[in-house]
C-alpha cells in the first residue's frame, strides 16, 4: 500500500500532523496501536508552566529542548494556529498564547494552561476567584469526584459552597454493576429526557449560587449533551475532570480523528508497526502485525509513538530503547540513574527519547534518517510534566513536521 | 501527666507488630488492663516486610532443631486459630542440578527427628504438584509449608486484644521512660506528627519492638547487642505457584518463592546494614539483579513476569549476652527479663524469633508479666481462635458462588468478621480498587473498625492499592471516601501525596517495562491532571 | 522485535496498566451492567482466577468476544482472548441442546438446505417461533437465515468445477457455512470475479466449519476436531500453491487467530496463506497483477459496515479499497460499531434485548445515511442489520461482482 505519508501513533500529536497534512490534500495514514493517550487528558493543554509570559518562559528552555529545536517563532506560530485547527474539528477551546490561565483539577488544587476546553471553567489567577458561592454537586455512587478536595478549595480561596448530590432513577441500572458508575458509562447514557430531568433537579437546588461545578461525565461521542444541559440551567455550568478515562478527552480523540478521516485520512486502529525498510538514509516502507507482507510505502514518515505508556520507548531490565526503528536515543545506562527516589522530583526518564536534527527527523547508527520525522512525547530532552509542556510539545512539533514535509 | 487509675495499666506493650500486638492480646485475654502502643501503624516494621511463609520449620531443621519444632508446633497452632489469615498450601525443597543432592537426605532426617512431616517426592510428581516449578529438579521434598498473611494475622490480634479490653495507641512514639529508682513505671509518648506528649504508667512495660527494640531499651537504660539483617523481597503481579518452592541447601539468597493472596513473592537477600539505617528499608539494583536470576531457577517464568515491587525489612539478630561481639547469634527467641539480667524492675524484652512464632513469644512474654504481677491466669492463645477464624459451619459451595467477586474476595480477608462489611446495595458493593476487588463497604468497615488514620493503613486492612496498577485507579478514590470520614481534606490530601510515593519506593528498585509505564500513567494522573505534586509531602508513613 | 514477541507470552495480561480505555469501546458494558466489563472480566479477573478458580464469573458468558476491547487496548493486552480462555478452563455451564444446534452450523446446514422448503417456511411460523423460544430459548424475534435449497458446493461440482483448471492461476476457496448453505450466491459472486481475472477457484475435499459458533458455544472439542481437519486441507492446500481464501471476515479471523490463541493450534506455517477474499483482490490490482473494469450503467449507494473481527483483523482497507474502484459506486463509512449479534449470541432468547441495545446506534446511523445496501462482509451482521434496520446488506463481493463488466475485465486481463 502507498501513501505520501505514514504516520505511526494516532495521538494528539499524530492526529494534528495527520490534519494538517490532508488538509494539504496529502495523501495520509495514520497506523495507531491502540487509543492514545488523550483519553485521559485533564481537557487542558499546557504550553509551558509558568507565571509569566509563556514565550519568555519558552526562550530560556535549554537548547536541547524540542522547543528550541523548532524555535521559538515556530512556537508561536503554530500555537497560535491551533485553536483555529481545533474548532474546524469541531473541539471548542479558549486560552492565549500570551499568558497562562488556570484550571481546577479533581483533587481541588489551580493549575495552570494554555488552552482548555469549553467544559471546564478557566480562571485568570490561582488565587482569587470571581464567585462568592457555587454548588458542587456530585451524583450518588459516583466515586471518581471529590467534593470534599473541592470545597477545600473554595474554601481557601473565600468562597462558599453548597453540596448536592442527584440520585437518579436512571443510574440504577448502571449501579447494579461494581464498576459501572465510571465517567464514561455514565456519559452514555446522558441524553435527552434524562439531561431535562438533571436541568430540572439543579433549577431546583443551587439556590443563589452564582456558579455550579459538575463531574465531567457529558458528551462523549460530541458536545451535544453539553449545551444541551447548559442550556437549561440559568446560572454558568462547569465540569471537573475526573480520573480515568475522561469523557471530554474521549471526546477530544473522536472529533480529532473524524475530522481527520474526513479530510480523506486513513486511520489504522489497532495495529503495531513492527518494523521498517531503511535504504540509503530512507524509511522505504513499515511493516505492521495486521498487515504482515502487505508493506505501508510512504515517502515521509512521522514516528509519534508516544512514550513508555504508549511503547514508544520500552525500557527493559538492562536498558532503553525505541522497539520499531531502534533509532538513536536519549537514556542514562544504568537502570539506577532512570529515576529519582521522590515521586514528585524531577524523573529523568521522562525526558528520555529520540535524538532527531533540527527538522526534527530521527537519527539510526548516527546518520539521520531523511523522510522520518519525530513528533510529541517520544521526542527526547522534554519533561512533560515537570515543565508542563506536554502538549504544547505534542501539538507544535506535530504542525512543524507536517509543514517540513508540505514544504520539502 | 499525673498518674491516675485512667492511664494505668497492669502492662504497656511497645510495639505493633505480630509480637506486639499477640503480646497485647494474649495479656488482655489473660485479664490483664493493657496498652499496646505503637510509633507507626500495625505491621510497618518486620512483620509487613517479610516472606508471609508459614514455615514447616524445614527451613531450620538441618541447622537449628529448636527453631525447627517450634516452627512446626506453631504452624499447626496458627492453622487452627487463624484460619483466614492462612493459605494451606504445602510446600516444596526442590535440588536443582547445581545442587548437592546428598544434602536431601540429612535435610529429611533433620525434619523427621523435628517432628516435620517431610516427604520425598519423584521430580516428576513435585513437577505436577506444582507446574511453575524448574523442570530440571533432580530432587523434590514435600513439607507442610503454606502462606500467612502478616498484616491479616496482627490486624486480628490487635482487634481481638481491644475485644478483651486493651487499649489500642498508634502513631505515638516512645520517647522516654518514667523511672523510678530501679524501676520503671511509665513510657512518655511524643504523636509523630502533632508532636502531643504524654504519659502512661504500667507495673510491667514489656518491650515488642524486633529490631528498634535495641533503641527502646536503650531510653529504658539497658543494653541489647543487636544486629540488623536487612533481607529483600520482590512481589510478583499474580500468583505464579500454588505450593511454597524452597530451594533444598543451605539457606541462601532469594531461595524461597510463596504464593499469598493475588500475588507470589521471591526472597529473600541476607546483609547486615548499621543500625542507622534500619527506617530506610532500601532495595538496590543488584538486590533485585540477584533475586531475579535466583529466583528464575526455582521457577523459570519468573523471569518473563511483571513485578509489583520491590521490598525490604530488617531482621532483629541477637547477640548472646555472653558474647558482645557478635559472633554467636541466636536466630531463636530471646525473652529477656531485665530485672533478673539488668537490675531493672518491671521491665521485659522479647525479641529475635520470626513471624512464626509470634504467637509463642506472646506466650512467653505474657507469662513473665504475669509472674511480676502475681497472676496465675494461663495461656489460651494457641486454642482460642482469632476473630475472623472462629469456626462456623462450613459454608456451602453454593453459598460461595451466589456471592459476588469482591464479597468473595473480602471473605478471603477478613475471614468471618466479614460479615460486619455492609453490602447488598449499589453505595457499598461499588468498587473502590478494581485490581484487588475492595468495595466501598469494606473501605468503610476498614476505616470505622479497624485503626485506619490513613491511606496506607488502609492499604495494610484491606489490599486496596496492593494490586497491579499500585494504587493508580484507586488512591484517589479511597482518598474520597477517608476524606469524607475524617472531614479534613488538607490532610486527606497530603497523606494521598505520600501514599503515592510510598507506592513508587517500591517501584523504582524494579522501573523498567511495564513498572515504568505505570509510573508514568500514574504521573499524569496524579501530577499532570490532579495536580498532586503541589502538595508538601510529610514524611511517609 | 522483542516487545512483539513479549506480547504472546503466556502473561500477556499483565501488560495491563489499567488505563480503562477498553471498557469505553466495549459494546456489552454499554447495555448490560451483569457483565463486569472487559477489564474486570480479562486482566482483572485473571489474577484472581490463577488465585482461586473460584473466582470465576459466569457472567463472562455475556462477552461478544467482538475483540474491540483489544482493538483500543493500548498495551496490547489480549483482552477478549484471556476471556474466552477463562470461560473454557473455567465455566460449569454446560452446552445444551439450543448451543448445539446454534454451533453446528453446518450439521444444521446440511440437514436443512436438504429439506430447505420445508425449513424455511416452517422457522417462519408464528408458532414455530414460538416454540423454539419457549423450548430452546431461541428469542422469537429472530428470524432465522433462510437456507437455499441448492448448497453452494453443489452447484460448483455441476456447474464451474470442470472449467477451473483452465486458468492460469488457482485458489482454494473456503466457503464456510453460511455461502454453502444460506447464500450460495455470494459463492458464485466469488467465482465470477476470479474466473475473470484468470483465477481458477478449488474448493477442499472436505471443508468443515471454521468452528466460531462451536468455540462461543463451548463446544471445544468439536471445535478442535474441525479445526484441525481444516488445517490440513490449507496445508494441502498450500503445498499445491494454492492460497486459501474466504469471503467471511469471522471464518477468516477464525483459522488465522482464533485456532492458535483459543484452540492453541500451531497454525503459523500456513497463516499467512489464509486471506481474505477483498484482500486478495486489492493485493493484486495494487501490485498491478490484475485489471478490473465496471460496468457504466452500474449505480449504487452504500453505507460500509466495519464488522467486529474485520475491525480486529484491520482489513476493511482492502474491501473499500476495492470497492471505491467502482465508479457508479457511492460509498460511505459507518462508524466502526458493533451490531450486536455476535453470531449465535445474539439468537439467545437471554441476549436478545442486549443485542439489540447495542446495534441501536448503528442501526439509527443506517436509516440517517439513507443508504441503497449496506456493505459488509460479515453474514451475522447481515441477517442483525437486515432484521433491524430493513435495508438489504451484500458482501462487498457481491457488489464487485454486480459491477464488473466481465467481459472488459476479462478482456483487459487476457483471458479468454
Amino acid at each position: 500500500m502507498k501513501y505520501e505519508t505514514i504516520i505511526i501513533g494516532g495521538g494528539l500529536s499524530g492526529l494534528l500532523s495527520g490534519i494538517a497534512l490532508a488538509r494539504a490534500g496529502r495523501k495520509v495514514a495514520i497506523i495507531s496501536a491502540g487509543q492514545s493517550a488523550l483519553h485521559f487528558s485533564s481537557g487542558s493543554f499546557e504550553l509551558i508552566d509558568s507565571e509569566d509570559n509563556p514565550l519568555a518562559a519558552i526562550a530560556q528552555m535549554p537548547s536541547t529542548h524540542p522547543y528550541q529545536t523548532i524555535g521559538l517563532d515556530a512556537v508561536k506560530r503554530y500555537a497560535e494556529a491551533v485553536p483555529a485547527l481545533f474548532a474546524e474539528a469541531g473541539v471548542e477551546v479558549s486560552g492565549s498564547v500570551e499568558k497562562n490561565h488556570y484550571r481546577i483539577t479533581p483533587i481541588g488544587m489551580a493549575k495552570s494552561a494554555w488552552l482548555t476546553l469549553g467544559d471546564y471553567a478557566t480562571l485568570d489567577n490561582a488565587t482569587t476567584l470571581p464567585w462568592r458561592k457555587v454548588a458542587i454537586v456530585n451524583f450518588d455512587g459516583y466515586l471518581d469526584f471529590y467534593p470534599k478536595f473541592l470545597d477545600n478549595f473554595f474554601a481557601k480561596r473565600g468562597v462558599d459552597t453548597v453540596h448536592h448530590t442527584l440520585t437518579l432513577a436512571e443510574f440504577e441500572h448502571l449501579r447494579e454493576s461494581a464498576t459501572e458508575m465510571r465517567a464514561t458509562n455514565i456519559a452514555r447514557i446522558m441524553t435527552g429526557d434524562l439531561l431535562s430531568k438533571i436541568a430540572t433537579e439543579l433549577r431546583g437546588r443551587i439556590g443563589d449560587a452564582e456558579v455550579v461545578f459538575m463531574p465531567a461525565v457529558f458528551g462523549m461521542f460530541d458536545a451535544e449533551a453539553v449545551s444541551a444541559l447548559r442550556s437549561q440551567v440559568r446560572v454558568p455550568l462547569y465540569f471537573i475532570p475526573t480520573m480515568p478515562a475522561s469523557v471530554p478527552g474521549v471526546r477530544t480523540q473522536i472529533q480529532l480523528k473524524n475530522y481527520f478521516q474526513k479530510l480523506g485520512g486513513v486511520y489504522l486502529l489497532g495495529d503495531n508497526v513492527c518494523g521498517g525498510e531503511i535504504r540509503d538514509n530512507k524509511l522505504i516502507s513499515v511493516r505492521t502485525a495486521n498487515h504482515g507482507d502487505m508493506e505501508f510505502h510512504a515517502d515521509n514518515f512521522i514516528l509519534a509513538s508516544g512514550s513508555f505508556f504508549s511503547h514508544g520507548l520500552i525500557a527493559s531490565q538492562e536498558h532503553i530503547y525505541e522497539p520499531i526503528f531502534g533509532l538513536d536515543i536519549v537514556a542514562d545506562q544504568a537502570r539506577s540513574e532512570w529515576y529519582n527516589q521522590d515521586l514528585y522530583a524531577h524523573q529523568p526518564y521522562m525526558g528520555y527519547g529520540v535524538v532527531t536534527d533540527e527538522r526534527l527527523r530521527c537519527r539510526l547508527a548516527g546518520k539521520t534518517v531523511e523522510n522520518l520525522y519525530a513528533a510529541g512525547s517520544v521526542l527526547a530532552n522534554q519533561n512533560p510534566i515537570a515543565e508542563g509542556t506536554g502538549g504544547g510539545v505534542a501539538i507544535t512539533t506535530a504542525l512543524f513536521v507536517a509543514d517540513q514535509i508540505i514544504n520539502a | 501527666m499525673l498518674q491516675t487509675k485512667m492511664n494505668h495499666y497492669d502492662v504497656i506493650v511497645i510495639g505493633g507488630g505480630a509480637t506486639g500486638a499477640g503480646t497485647a492480646r494474649d495479656c488482655a485475654m489473660r485479664g490483664l488492663k493493657t496498652l499496646l502502643v505503637e510509633r507507626k501503624d500495625f505491621t510497618a516494621g518486620a512483620t509487613g516486610r517479610n516472606h508471609g511463609l508459614l514455615h514447616s520449620g524445614a527451613r531450620y531443621a538441618v541447622t537449628d532443631q529448636e527453631s525447627a519444632s517450634e516452627c512446626i508446633s506453631e504452624n499447626m497452632i496458627l492453622r487452627r486459630i487463624a484460619r483466614h489469615c492462612v493459605e494451606e498450601t504445602g510446600g516444596l525443597f526442590i535440588t536443582l542440578p547445581e545442587d548437592d543432592l546428598s544434602y536431601q537426605a540429612k535435610f529429611v532426617e533433620s525434619c523427621q527427628a523435628a517432628g516435620i512431616n517431610a516427604e520425598v517426592l519423584d521430580p516428576k510428581e513435585a513437577i505436577r504438584m506444582e507446574p511453575s516449578v524448574n523442570p530440571d529438579i533432580i530432587g523434590a521434598v514435600r513439607v507442610p509449608d503454606g502462606a500467612v498473611d502478616p498484616f491479616r494475622l496482627t490486624t486480628a490480634n490487635v482487634v481481638d486484644a481491644r475485644l478483651h479490653g486493651a487499649d489500642i495507641i498508634t502513631y505515638n512514639e516512645v520517647v522516654g521512660f518514667v523511672k523510678n529508682q530501679n524501676r520503671l513505671e511509665g513510657v512518655n509518648l511524643r504523636h509523630i506528627r502533632t508532636g502531643a506528649e504524654s504519659t502512661y504508667y504500667a507495673d510491667v512495660i514489656i518491650n515488642a519492638c524486633g529490631i528498634w527494640g535495641a533503641h527502646v531499651a536503650e531510653l529504658a537504660g539497658v543494653k541489647i547487642n543487636m544486629f540488623p539483617a536487612k533481607g529483600a523481597l520482590l512481589i510478583f503481579g499474580h500468583r505464579v505457584n500454588s505450593v511454597v518452592i524452597n530451594r533444598c541447601r543451605k539457606p541462601a539468597d532469594a531461595d524461597i518463592l510463596v504464593p499469598g493472596d493475588t500475588i507470589s513473592l521471591i526472597g529473600t537477600t541476607s546483609s547486615r546494614i548499621p543500625y542507622d539505617e534500619i527506617d530506610k528499608n532500601e532495595v538496590t539494583p543488584e538486590e533485585v539483579d540477584v533475586l531475579l536470576r535466583e529466583g528464575s531457577r526455582l521457577a523459570p517464568v519468573l523471569a518473563n513476569t511483571r513485578i509489583l515491587r520491590a521490598y525490604s525489612g530488617v531482621r532483629p539478630l541477637v547477640a548472646a549476652d555472653n558474647d558482645p561481639s557478635g559472633r554467636s547469634i541466636s536466630r531463636g527467641i530471646v525473652c529477656l527479663d531485665h530485672a533478673e539480667r539488668d537490675g531493672l524492675e518491671g521491665f521485659i524484652t522479647i525479641t529475635g524469633g520470626k513471624l512464626m512464632t509470634y504467637r509463642l513469644m506472646a506466650e512467653w512474654a505474657t507469662d513473665l508479666a504475669c509472674k511480676k504481677l502475681g497472676r496465675t491466669a494461663h495461656c489460651l492463645t494457641a486454642k482460642t481462635p482469632l476473630p475472623g477464624s472462629e469456626q462456623t459451619e462450613s459454608p456451602k459451595r453454593k453459598h460461595i458462588i451466589e456471592l459476588s467477586t469482591e464479597q468473595k474476595a473480602a471473605e478471603g480477608r477478613h475471614g468471618t468478621m466479614s460479615r460486619y462489611i455492609s453490602s447488598h446495595n449499589a453505595n457499598d458493593d461499588a468498587l473502590v480498587c478494581e485490581c484487588e476487588q475492595v468495595s466501598v463497604g469494606e473501605i468503610n468497615y476498614a476505616i470505622e473498625n479497624l485503626h485506619v488514620h490513613n491511606l496506607i493503613n488502609l492499604r495494610r486492612r484491606t489490599r486496596m492499592g496492593m494490586g497491579t496498577c499500585q494504587g493508580e485507579l484507586c488512591a484517589c478514590r479511597a482518598a474520597g471516601l477517608l476524606g469524607k470520614a475524617n472531614g479534613c481534606a488538607e490532610r486527606t490530601l497530603s497523606d494521598l501525596s505520600s501514599f503515592l510515593n510510598e507506592r513508587w519506593k517500591g517501584m523504582y528498585p524494579i522501573a523498567w517495562g511495564e513498572t515504568l509505564a505505570e509510573i508514568q500513567f500514574t504521573s499524569w494522573l496524579y501530577n499532570g491532571v490532579c495536580g498532586i505534586n503541589q502538595m508538601v509531602t510529610p514524611n511517609k508513613d | 522485535m522483542s516487545y512483539q514477541k513479549s506480547n504472546i507470552s503466556s502473561n500477556n495480561f499483565e501488560q495491563c496498566i489499567k488505563c480503562t480505555i477498553c471498557t469505553v469501546y466495549c459494546p456489552v458494558t454499554a447495555v448490560n451492567p451483569e457483565y463486569p466489563g472487559p477489564k474486570q472480566a480479562g486482566p482483572d479477573g485473571e489474577r484472581y482466577r490463577l488465585k482461586k478458580p473460584l473466582f470465576y464469573d459466569e457472567a463472562l458468558k455475556y462477552c461478544l468476544n467482538c475483540k474491540r476491547c483489544e482493538v483500543a487496548c493500548p498495551s496490547n493486552v489480549k483482552i477478549g482472548d484471556i476471556i474466552q480462555l477463562a470461560r473454557i478452563k473455567h465455566s460449569k455451564l454446560r452446552p445444551g441442546l439450543r448451543e448445539r444446534i446454534l454451533a453446528n452450523t453446518d450439521f444444521m446446514g446440511t440437514l436443512a438446505s436438504t429439506f430447505a422448503p420445508v425449513v424455511n417456511t416452517t422457522v417462519k411460523l408464528k408458532p414455530v417461533k414460538k416454540l423454539m423460544d419457549w423450548t430452546l430459548k431461541i428469542d422469537s424475534h429472530r428470524t432465522f437465515p433462510k437456507y437455499a435449497s441448492q448448497r453452494f458446493t453443489t452447484w460448483f461440482k455441476r456447474h464451474a468445477e470442470k472449467s477451473q483448471a483452465a486458468l492460469p492461476n488457482q485458489v482454494t476457496y473456503f466457503h464456510g457455512c453460511y455461502a454453502n448453505y444460506n447464500y450460495p450466491q455470494l459463492g458464485k459472486d466469488l467465482v465470477k470475479i476470479l474466473n475473470a481475472v484468470g483465477y481458477g477457484v478449488q474448493l477442499m475435499e472436505k471443508e468443515r466449519c471454521c468452528g466460531v459458533a462451536k468455540i462461543s458455544n463451548n463446544l471445544i472439542k468439536q471445535a478442535t476436531r474441525d479445526a484441525k481437519r481444516n488445517l490440513e486441507e490449507i496445508r494441502h492446500s498450500v503445498a499445491q500453491q494454492r492460497e486459501v481464501i474466504a469471503t467471511s471476515t469471522t471464518c477468516t479471523f477464525t483459522i488465522r487467530d482464533e485456532y492458535h490463541h483459543i484452540l492453541g493450534l500451531e497454525n503459523g506455517d500456513v497463516r499467512e496463506q489464509v486471506n481474505l477474499a477483498t484482500r486478495f483482490l486489492y493485493r493484486l490490482v495494487d501490485e498491478g497483477k490484475i485489471k478490473l473494469a465496471f460496468r457504466d450503467d452500474f449505480r449504487m449507494k452504500a453505507a460500509y459496515h466495519t464488522p467486529c473481527h474485520m475491525e480486529k483483523l484491520g482489513w476493511s482497507i482492502y474491501s473499500t479499497s476495492l470497492m471505491r474502484m467502482i465508479p457508479g459506486l457511492e460509498l460511505l463509512m459507518l462508524d466502526s460499531l458493533c451490531c450486536g449479534i455476535a453470531g449465535t449470541y445474539g439468537f439467545k432468547r437471554e441476549n436478545y434485548k442486549y443485542s439489540q441495545a447495542i446495534g441501536a446506534p448503528l442501526f439509527k446511523q443506517i436509516a440517517d445515511f439513507g443508504v441503497d445496501v449496506v456493505a459488509c462482509d460479515c453474514e451475522t451482521c447481515k441477517w442483525q442489520i437486515e432484521m433491524s434496520t430493513g435495508v438489504k446488506v451484500e458482501n462487498p463481493i457481491s457488489i464487485l461482482a454486480q459491477a464488473l463488466d466481465v467481459e472488459r475485465t476479462k478482456a483487459l486481463n487476457n483471458i479468454k
